[in-house]
């Protein structure tokens, strides 16, 4: 009990801002796992209302991205989200910072499209039914009052994706991460989710290999080996990381040294 | 429990689901005492009734006692063969009726109002420092993962199949146990990302 009440009231001091719009801000910040470095020495802001996220695989992006929400915590340096360093606001960061992963099997929690929904609003406090009879008029201002009652294991790639998006978004944060998130899907359905996500009020992170899409973000970060090679407007930072693609292609090897 | 929930708006349906359970407990007990056929057939025939909602739909639910067939008639001709045949009888309208009711609460009852109605029972768990809803959402999870996992292990036969034109074999098992292991974890991340299995509304630090 004692534990309990002493958890509740750090996360109420905790004195996150949510409307601060620098909403991130990384100082010096590094990440070891299992001891090798994944990020390292990293100082950035990021308050653009899209952010794009592009780099090879093993480039850091995804353990970029888990520094924003407290799925992981720096090891070295400071990740501050709304003006709070992230260890002490770790428990309250669900509710402002949502999280799309790359695979909806991975992501989705319930069998079936109403439970995965209502699961937010009841980790937000509501009560049972409540949340059910919320999740429904959810899904219905979204276009999926049909999909209420399926189980998830039933639904299309896409339409999984996008329950997954809308699990994340019934909780209202102000800051949308989505790591690769079209991945598994086919064109046109990336192109639709797209559509979607660019329509929304929340600010985005996004890791994607799709340049297309992030053609018409507000800025792109560039990473690298764990550091941030570029970072500005696509117009600037796209042509480069795709010529980079280009040159490395013609002369690295597989194993990464030049041929 | 997985697919059998049909939505619908029957008096079934609109019954609470802990007094369902109970009156499932209460009709099993009841029950098997009972030794006089009329009696027992006439329980069957109420139950078999409750399925009228349904309409067409009531036979293709009859024959969810198909798999149980085989075990009905051995345990009839076992009566037969040292009892009477009104016994064994007697069993198997005893069975036969209990699974048909069994059935009908799965039917009309959505699985997290199941959840919610036994959850009371896990409330001595909170002495151990569980809270109550765990066992709920590992009730849920379990229900999620099956067809993923069945949707994994039918990817590796096939890879396997490709490289050895044999369709499946107990090696798989190994890999499909890892790639379990390793879904958990993702699993675990997706969970946290949404503020663990406690809930925000009772915040705790999760690390």
């Amino acid at each position: 009990m004692a534990l309990w009440t002493k958890g509740r009231a750090a996360a109420r001091e905790c004195g996150l801002d949510p409307f601060r719009s620098t909403y991130a801000v990384l100082e010096g910040a590094s990440l070891e796992l299992n001891g090798q470095p994944v990020l390292k020495d990293i100082t950035v802001s990021l308050k653009e209302r899209r952010i794009g996220l592009v780099g090879l695989n093993g480039s850091g992006k995804s353990s970029f991205v888990r520094l924003l929400n407290a799925l992981r915590l720096p090891t070295s340096g400071v990740v501050r989200i709304f003006g709070q360093p992230t260890p002490d606001c770790a428990a309250d960061l669900p509710k402002h910072v949502g999280f799309v992963f790359q695979n909806p099997d991975h992501q989705a929690i319930f069998p079936t499209v109403e439970e995965e929904i209502a699961f937010g609003l009841t980790q937000l406090g509501r009560d049972r039914k409540s949340a059910r009879e919320e999740a429904r008029a959810f899904l219905a201002r979204h276009g999926c009052a049909g999909l209420v009652e399926r189980p998830i294991s039933t639904l299309s790639e896409g339409q999984k994706q996008l329950i997954c998006i809308l699990a994340v978004l019934v909780m209202e944060p102000q800051v949308l991460i989505l790591d690769e998130p079209f991945t598994s899907l086919d064109g046109l359905t990336a192109l639709r989710l797209s559509q979607k996500i660019a329509g929304l009020p929340q600010k985005i992170v996004m890791v994607s290999h799709d340049l297309t899409t992030l053609a018409a973000f507000d800025r792109i970060l560039w990473l690298e080996e764990g550091q941030v090679r570029m970072d500005g407007v696509p117009g600037d930072v796209l042509p480069a990381y795709a010529a980079d693609l280009e040159r490395r292609a013609a002369t690295e090897s597989w194993t990464g040294s030049s041929l | 429990m997985i697919a059998t929930y049909i939505p619908g708006a029957s008096w079934l349906h609109r019954c609470p689901a802990g007094l369902k359970l109970i009156a499932l407990l209460v009709v099993s007990i009841v029950v098997f005492p009972l030794t006089n056929l009329w009696m027992l057939t006439i329980g069957l025939i109420g139950v078999a009734a409750c399925y009228a909602p349904f309409g067409r739909d009531a036979f293709v639910q009859f024959k969810r006692l198909k798999p149980i067939a085989l075990m009905l008639a051995f345990l009839f001709g076992f009566h037969i063969y040292l009892g009477t045949w009104t016994e064994g009888l007697a069993v198997l309208i005893r069975i036969v009726t209990l699974v048909l009711m069994a059935n009908l609460v799965s039917l009309t009852t959505r699985l997290d109002d199941m959840i919610a109605a036994v959850e009371p029972l896990f409330r001595p768990l909170k002495l151990f420092g569980v809270p109550p809803q765990r066992p709920a959402l590992a009730i849920a999870l379990v229900l999620r993962f099956v067809p993923v996992l069945m949707s994994i292990h039918e990817g590796l036969a096939e890879s396997y199949q490709a490289r050895s034109g044999r369709r499946r074999s107990w090696r798989l098992i190994a890999p499909l146990a890892l790639q379990a292991l390793a879904i958990s974890d993702h699993v675990a991340e997706s969970l946290a990302a949404r503020g663990g299995s406690s809930g925000l509304a009772d915040t705790r630090m999760r690390r």
